[in-house]
């Protein structure tokens, strides 16, 4: 009986050790997709976090993917699998693209979109005196007709140079901006130069400043400055 | 050794026995129910319709639109049917700022990819079924199944359509063997599936009869659910077509519908609710005490305002929590609330009076004098502070002021550390011999204190026992339908027709039985108004927002205010002063959730549901 069941637990235990010998060989996504969004007056897109994307299609599967664009306007994703895909950005404050273009990933692709932006914040600058920080700057359309209504415009201010929409420190940004709720067509010129302050900045503190102009676009998104560092001394 | 010859021999008996047992026999299987055992009777078909009503998409207590932070304790969303401890809280009013509670922010905006085909496929299975049933069920009883199950089938489609837009209307029942071609149908574009709503509904009003056992359709469910549905596509064709996201799927017609639309919708809404005209009355069953009068809306069983309720049954395991997630631990007998009503939703019916003409805070001798000079509907959807719940007092306070100068707009605006009051780190803590903080806050200590000064009283079982009020004892039921949502129904209609004098009448019916003062005439605002208040805590607060296309303009970046009760030590006073809310939340809209998402693995079983709705 005891030789039984000993034969018994072997048999298991041989087959319970050649069972598992599989391994997973599929390759591991290597195909890489970057590039910049570039301005159609310009210069580099400027975008903020949770705002443009760069949404994807692999050709021949059905769920998107996107990429999120840097603040600085580029973007890079090192984690995917070669192949057909149709690509377009989105999500941002420009003129919005439509049609997709077909690009095929292979390791280091790189692929530039040119936009349009809704507005452009041209002559940013900040000029700090005691704790309170003045920003002056001017906004221009490229195209005016069909234009969405602008919104609003405010400061976004954080304590890193990653700074717009979700990063920056609300009683220094969202609550110093101001309403404009114009369309762009029925501003005068003193609507389209506008000035912010920023009060009661902490001194001893290094600041990085920009400024933006949300639309009421599909997105409410906001066209940015670019960004400025400020060193507010200590007193 | 002798036990494996045993062995041995049972194995060989019992081969034996199975080798030669295989004489054909021709049985049904009796596990399974034949369309016969099911479709010819009525009591068959009631089992068979039991689970077609119980997955029907009514927004009810356990409701849970999102699985986002944490909402679902089981993992999953969406309409519940078993004990579901901690859903309540997670509802759609603690996402739009009628409430503020556990969600981070508006965060129930992709839904929890509702896919109800399987329940289409039963109704589908139904329809095909009873008129091969005549002889049994009387050709008068196949009809007026087939009348439910019509309206059954609209409910379904109404849950679609309001979440994705244009749907694949399915309306026979698909083989499962066919080929792949026929299965992978492509949606339909949304005014489509908005006049399939409207016919089956119609369908359905000519076929049910006029009564029915509660829980159960009849005509004029049917005709209610139409003045609902016929509205919503009304919006989304005058609103929508103005406030959209572009993309393939507004091109297409799969999100969206024509502005030309709408007068046709809004006088389908207008002439539905028009049907249930004397045969539903609002609730007055406490004509002298108003406040009583509308609580009772939500708990006499014999209101006649119902048109469709829900019923649930601890025998059945399917009682709800309202009771005890709802209230704080102060007034139950276990679990804690987490969702808490805000300012802004009771200054729909204006600003209470908390301030003086120079700025200065209102003195109060006790909580309970604010609420009292408020209309009666409004001190029957909140528990203010001063109210009493099981012989307790809701004792709201955020701290004391050993002394107060100054307006109340100046001492919100200072930073809290140089605000002069004594807040306290628990219930507690005293000063001068008092209580800091109320035993049921606001306070941010625990999940069970609110942070607004509010609590809900709608639905809320003032009967019950504090000890018997525990989770999943609740057994009140939803009121999907009643005769006052019909009204607003009839009266938004009427409104968006020009027919003003109409939707007047209809408002100050609403408004009497409220306790309010009448309107000598009404306006768009007025009405949407009404309803925001008449509906607050019912799930329409939400789709209302979402069919006037005005989430993203009242949730943009929203913060929102409680009322904080304090008391001046130094003048045996209360103030109350209006302050953000303390979760500090804020709430934002994307455009793009106007859609729903449809989901991905649909997606992915059929490529055909492309393209999705705009954003995604």
């Amino acid at each position: 009986m005891k030789k039984l069941i000993s034969r018994i637990l072997m048999g298991v235990a041989i087959l319970a050790s050649s069972a598992c010998t599989k391994t997973d060989n599929y390759p591991g996504p290597n195909a890489s997709f970057q590039g910049t969004l570039i301005s159609s007056t310009g210069g580099n897109f400027p975008t903020s976090g949770g705002s443009t994307q760069i949404w994807m299609q692999q050709i021949g599967w059905t769920a998107p993917q996107t990429i999120p664009s840097k603040f600085d306007g580029t973007f890079e994703d090192t984690q995917l699998f070669s192949g057909g895909y149709k690509v377009v950005p989105t999500g941002g404050a420009f003129w919005p693209v439509f049609d997709t273009v077909t690009v095929n990933l292979t390791k280091g692709t790189t692929h530039n979109f040119t936009v349009t932006p809704y507005l452009v914040i041209k002559n940013f600058t900040a000029t700090l005196n005691g704790t309170t920080l003045t920003l002056t700057y001017d906004i221009d359309a490229p195209i005016v007709a069909g234009l969405p209504t602008i919104k609003d415009t405010q400061p976004y201010v954080n304590t890193t140079s990653l700074v717009g929409t979700g990063a920056s420190i609300q009683v220094f940004s969202d609550d110093n901006g101001v309403t404009i709720n114009k369309d762009f067509i029925d501003m005068v010129p003193a609507d389209k130069s506008r000035t912010l302050t920023v009060p009661n900045l902490i001194p001893g503190r290094t600041f990085y400043v920009r400024v933006g102009v949300r639309l009421n676009d599909s997105y409410l998104s906001s066209n940015f400055s670019n960004i400025i560092r400020v060193d507010v001394p200590s007193n | 050794m002798k036990s494996i010859n045993k062995l041995i021999i049972a194995i060989s008996v019992t081969t034996g026995a199975l080798v030669t047992s295989c004489q054909k026999l021709d049985i049904a299987p009796p596990n399974i129910f034949t369309s016969d055992v099911i479709f010819n009777s009525q009591a068959g078909v009631t089992s068979f319709l039991a689970s077609i009503y119980q997955d029907l998409p009514i927004e009810d207590f356990k409701y849970a639109p999102s699985t986002n932070d944490g909402a679902s304790t089981n993992g999953y969303a969406g309409f519940q049917h078993g004990a579901n401890d901690w859903t309540e809280f997670y509802n759609e009013a603690a996402a739009t700022g009628e409430e503020v509670g556990p969600w981070a922010g508006m965060d129930i905006g992709t839904g929890f990819g509702y896919w109800p085909y399987a329940d289409i496929r039963n109704v589908n299975i139904m329809i095909a079924e009873l008129p091969n049933h005549v002889a049994s069920l009387t050709q008068t009883g196949v009809n007026q199944l087939l009348g439910e199950a019509h309206f059954l089938r609209a409910y379904y489609y109404f849950g679609l359509a309001k979440r994705y837009g244009g749907v694949p209307i399915i309306t026979t029942v698909q083989d499962p063997s066919a080929p792949l071609a026929t299965l992978q149908v492509h949606r339909d574009k949304e005014q489509a599936v908005w006049d399939f709503i409207a016919s089956e509904l119609d369908l359905g009003y000519n076929m049910m009869p006029a009564t029915s056992v509660a829980g159960r359709a009849n005509k004029y469910v049917a005709a209610a659910l139409k003045s609902r549905a016929m509205l919503y596509a009304a919006c989304v064709a005058k609103y929508g077509s103005v406030n959209f996201v572009d993309g393939q799927a507004v091109t297409a017609g799969y999100a969206g519908i024509p502005a030309s639309a709408a007068t046709g919708y809004f006088q389908a809404a207008y002439d539905a609710a028009k049907l249930l005209d004397g045969v539903y009355t609002l609730y007055n069953g406490y004509p002298n005490d108003k406040v009583q009068n509308y609580v009772e809306v939500f708990l006499d069983a014999a209101s006649p305002e119902n048109i469709f309720i829900k019923q649930y049954s601890m025998a059945n395991k399917t009682a709800h929590s309202w009771d005890d997630t709802m209230s704080p631990r102060y007034f139950t007998a276990n679990a804690l609330s987490r969702s808490y009503p805000t300012l802004d939703l009771v200054e729909r019916w204006g600003n209470l009076p908390i301030t003086n003409s120079d700025g200065t805070p209102t003195r109060y001798d006790n909580r309970a004098q604010l609420m009292q000079t408020l209309e009666p509907r409004l001190q029957a959807t909140i528990y203010f502070p001063g109210a009493t719940l099981r012989g307790l007092t809701f004792d709201m306070q955020r701290g004391i002021y050993p002394s107060f100068s100054g307006t109340a707009a100046a001492e919100v605006a200072k930073p809290a550390n140089s605000r002069s009051y004594i807040l306290a780190g628990s219930t507690a803590t005293l000063y001068q011999g008092m209580q800091v903080i109320g035993n049921t806050g606001p306070w941010t200590g625990d999940d069970e204190y609110t942070r607004t000064g509010f609590y809900v009283r709608k639905y809320i079982n003032f009967n019950e026992a504090q000890s018997a009020v525990n989770l999943n004892t609740s057994v009140q039921p939803w009121i999907d339908l009643r005769y006052a949502e019909v009204l607003l129904n009839r009266a938004e209609a009427a409104v968006e027709l020009g027919n003003t004098s109409d939707a007047l009448t209809d408002i100050n019916l609403i408004r009497a039985r409220a306790g309010a003062a009448l309107y000598s005439s009404v306006t768009l605002d007025q009405v949407r108004n009404e309803r925001c208040m008449e509906l607050a805590f019912e799930n329409q607060y939400y789709w209302d927002l979402k069919r006037w296309r005005t989430a993203d303009v009242v949730l943009d970046k929203a913060h929102f205010q409680g009322l904080m009760p304090y008391y001046v030590y130094d003048e045996n006073k209360y103030i109350f002063l209006a302050e953000p809310e303390l979760f500090n939340r804020e709430y934002t809209f994307p455009k793009q959730d106007y859609y729903e998402p449809l989901p991905g693995g649909e997606i992915a079983n059929n490529p055909n549901l492309l393209p999705n709705n705009p954003g995604y």
